[in-house]
């Protein structure tokens, strides 16, 4: 069954607020198991880098922030060079719990956004705004553009190394900047005369009608904002 | 009467010669007309007068009158006349608005404001029209050219309009696509204006033709007078035309190239090639054919070292170089000589060869993005052919050009292999002349 979009991102971004407030690891690692198999629903292809995205962001917090943090007594290991600033290199428990805490917690709000960038209609929701629909045609529109753009920026990119020329560094890439804003905005154009030929800009504009929201939707909504108090007051 | 154009002379911002000259004529319902003729003729400029977005979208000097179900265009706004016309342009990714399919073919009834009960019904009909039913709830950007296209048909069909006009709606599709796009084009019981470059299913469709040619309507004739009439005076265009005389017997000089038991996959478990073995050699023009999805543009990355296979061996004989799909889009410098001049470290006497050979000669110092876009083709041929690579590789190089475009293509590729290099042409234009053709099919490649 599937949630409206308003409930969808209302439950979603409760989740993100939920985990962040937590400060319990056990139930902080439900949260984002649970919220992980949320983004599994999606197709393989494109829940891959949010996973990926989300899960890598979340141990590499864990893997490093305890090198780098000064926290408690009770040493597992210490040794190695000593530093400007950090002093000598060593691992407590406390800076441990800390670490799995914080990694946890980047990685459930991580998984929250995957969620919403996954699963919700971003067309519906914004149509659902209600107000200022221009602005929420600009949203949509970026959404649809971004991965327009990644694939010119491909094509580009093929395009040169096709012709024998190598393009490599920072530097090389940026020299294809300025045709990929050239080509966006020529897509732009295209875009605008298309969207004035189907009749954008007429005057009573309808809105596709939402299904009416299911019970399903209201427990969606009711438990997001007992998420977010259960991750203020006891996760 | 749907549409009656008078006198119509259009000449779009910046001078020049006019788009349109002296055009005149009438469209009734039901009509199904062919407008054909050469790139960059004014077919384009045509279907958008009909559509209103010229002159209000474009500007430029109009003179003449044209009326779309009796609404002067020039007093009415295209947005105004959206739900009489209906139009879907060449290329689909520059007209998809919306994120989902379901919410992009509803996005032009949300415009003319129908009743909300109605839109999800016309959306489900519209798609089901087009054999597209299936594709409701996918993500716009993650559908293939040919997908998206029927999703711009389903969103023009669901406005219910007078008149439907189709700008080249095919050039992206393989064979078998663009007949089923056709098929059901054909089927929409509106009146239908078709600019196309297949001409003989274009043809097959209409009732009637239009040919115009530097502005010019050069015929206006039911369906069986104009073919007597393309016969005669424009044989390439004509039902059946003869097609391109095949290149003479190649000197073979050796291998360029050997692929032995290629395979790539762009996920783990979902092969696009498996196990390809391919030679090319010296003084060829090949064919590598298969229809949308078979693999032809990877294996000609892979070919050209932009991608490496998975497994398997390649064996390259000296340079190669490649021009992908619409290299119109992909122009990098501010001036056509320095594009030209990018792939031989800014040797300007090579690039100015390079650009006479192409007919660009007089245009070294515009920008690029100002040439027209069959100008802009033969620029991005010129700019990787100036390395003059061993092997060139052209990717779908006759997509949306007209007949003698794609002879004169033809007949410079093969001018171009018969100097000692070779030239692999990727394409589904079945018709391209070769001296070998190979077919890519999922399974294996078979030489025909």
């Amino acid at each position: 069954m599937k949630l409206a979009p308003v409930p969808a991102t209302l439950l979603f971004a409760s989740a993100g607020v939920a985990g962040l407030l937590a400060s319990h690891l056990v139930p902080l690692a439900a949260l984002s198991l649970v919220l992980l198999a949320v983004c599994l629903r999606a197709p393989a292809r494109r829940r891959r880098p949010y996973i990926y995205g989300a899960v890598a962001t979340g141990l590499g917090i864990f893997l490093f922030s305890p090198f780098l943090a000064v926290e408690g007594y009770n040493f597992l290991w210490q040794g190695g060079p000593t530093l400007p600033v950090l002093g000598q290199l060593g691992v407590t428990t406390e800076e441990l719990r800390t670490a799995a805490l914080n990694g946890l917690r980047l990685m459930s709000l991580g998984l929250a956004f995957s969620a919403y960038a996954l699963l919700v209609d971003h067309d519906r929701l914004v149509a659902a705004a209600g107000f200022a629909p221009r602005s929420a045609f600009a949203v949509a529109l970026a959404t649809r553009l971004v991965p327009s753009l990644e694939r010119d920026a491909v094509g580009l990119s093929d395009a040169v190394r096709g012709r024998g020329v190598t393009v490599s560094g920072a530097r090389g890439h940026a020299k294809l900047l300025s045709p990929l804003v050239a080509g966006s905005l020529e897509r732009a154009v295209n875009l605008a005369e298309a969207m004035e030929a189907r009749g954008f800009g007429r005057q009573a504009r309808s809105h596709a009608p939402s299904p009416p929201w299911t019970s399903l939707d209201r427990v969606a909504l009711a438990g997001g904002a007992l998420l977010v108090v259960a991750g203020a007051l006891w996760l | 009467m749907i549409a009656r154009v008078e006198h119509l002379t259009f000449t779009y911002p910046g001078g020049g010669p006019p788009a349109l000259s002296d055009v005149s004529l009438e469209l009734a319902a039901g009509e199904v007309i062919a407008l054909l003729g050469p790139s960059g003729s004014g077919k384009s400029t045509l279907l958008r007068t009909l559509a209103g977005l010229v002159p209000h979208f474009h500007g430029g000097s109009f003179a003449g009158r044209v009326a779309v179900a009796g609404l002067d265009t020039r007093t009415t706004r295209p947005a105004e006349l959206a739900g009489r016309v209906a139009t879907v342009f060449q290329d689909p990714e520059d007209q998809v608005v919306m994120a989902r399919v379901a919410n992009e073919v509803a996005f032009g009834l949300e415009n003319l404001g129908t009743t909300p009960a109605e839109i999800w019904p016309r959306v489900d009909e519209a798609l089901a029209a087009v054999d597209a039913l299936h594709l409701r709830d996918r993500l716009t950007f993650e559908l293939s050219g040919g997908e998206l296209q029927r999703v711009c048909l389903a969103s023009a069909l669901a406005l219910r309009p007078e008149l439907i006009l189709l700008d080249e709606p095919t050039s992206q599709l393989d064979p078998d696509g663009a007949e089923r796009f056709l098929a059901a084009a054909e089927g929409l019981g509106s009146a239908v204006v078709l600019s196309e470059q297949r001409i003989d299913r274009a043809l097959s469709l209409a009732t009637r033709v239009l040919f115009v040619e530097g502005g010019r309507l050069l015929l206006d004739a039911q369906h069986d007078e104009a073919c007597g009439w393309l016969a005669a005076h424009r044989p390439r265009y004509a039902p059946g035309a003869p097609e391109c005389p095949p290149p003479q017997p190649a000197a073979d000089t050796g291998s360029v190239l050997d692929l032995t038991g290629v395979s790539y996959a762009y996920s783990p478990g979902v092969l696009v090639l498996d196990e390809i073995d391919l030679e090319v050699r010296r003084g060829e023009v090949v064919v590598l054919e298969g229809p949308n999805g078979s693999g032809k543009t990877t294996l000609a990355k892979i070919i050209a070292g932009l991608l490496e296979p998975d497994s398997g061996r390649i064996e390259r004989a000296g340079r190669v170089g490649l021009l992908l799909q619409d290299p119109g889009r992909y122009l990098v410098r501010e001036s056509v000589l320095e594009e030209a001049a990018l792939a031989v470290g800014g040797d300007r006497t090579r690039a100015r060869a390079a650009l006479s050979r192409v007919g660009l000669d007089a245009h070294g110092e515009r920008h690029p993005r100002d040439l027209s876009s069959g100008e802009r083709e033969r620029l991005g041929l010129a700019a990787v052919a100036v390395a003059e690579p061993d092997l060139l590789i052209l990717d779908e190089p006759t997509r949306g050009i007209d007949p003698d475009r794609k002879a004169a293509i033809a007949a410079w590729l093969e001018d171009y292999a018969s100097g000692g290099r070779a030239v692999l042409v990727a394409t589904h234009d079945r018709s391209f002349p070769a001296h070998r053709r190979v077919s890519l099919s999922r399974e294996v490649l078979v030489a025909v």
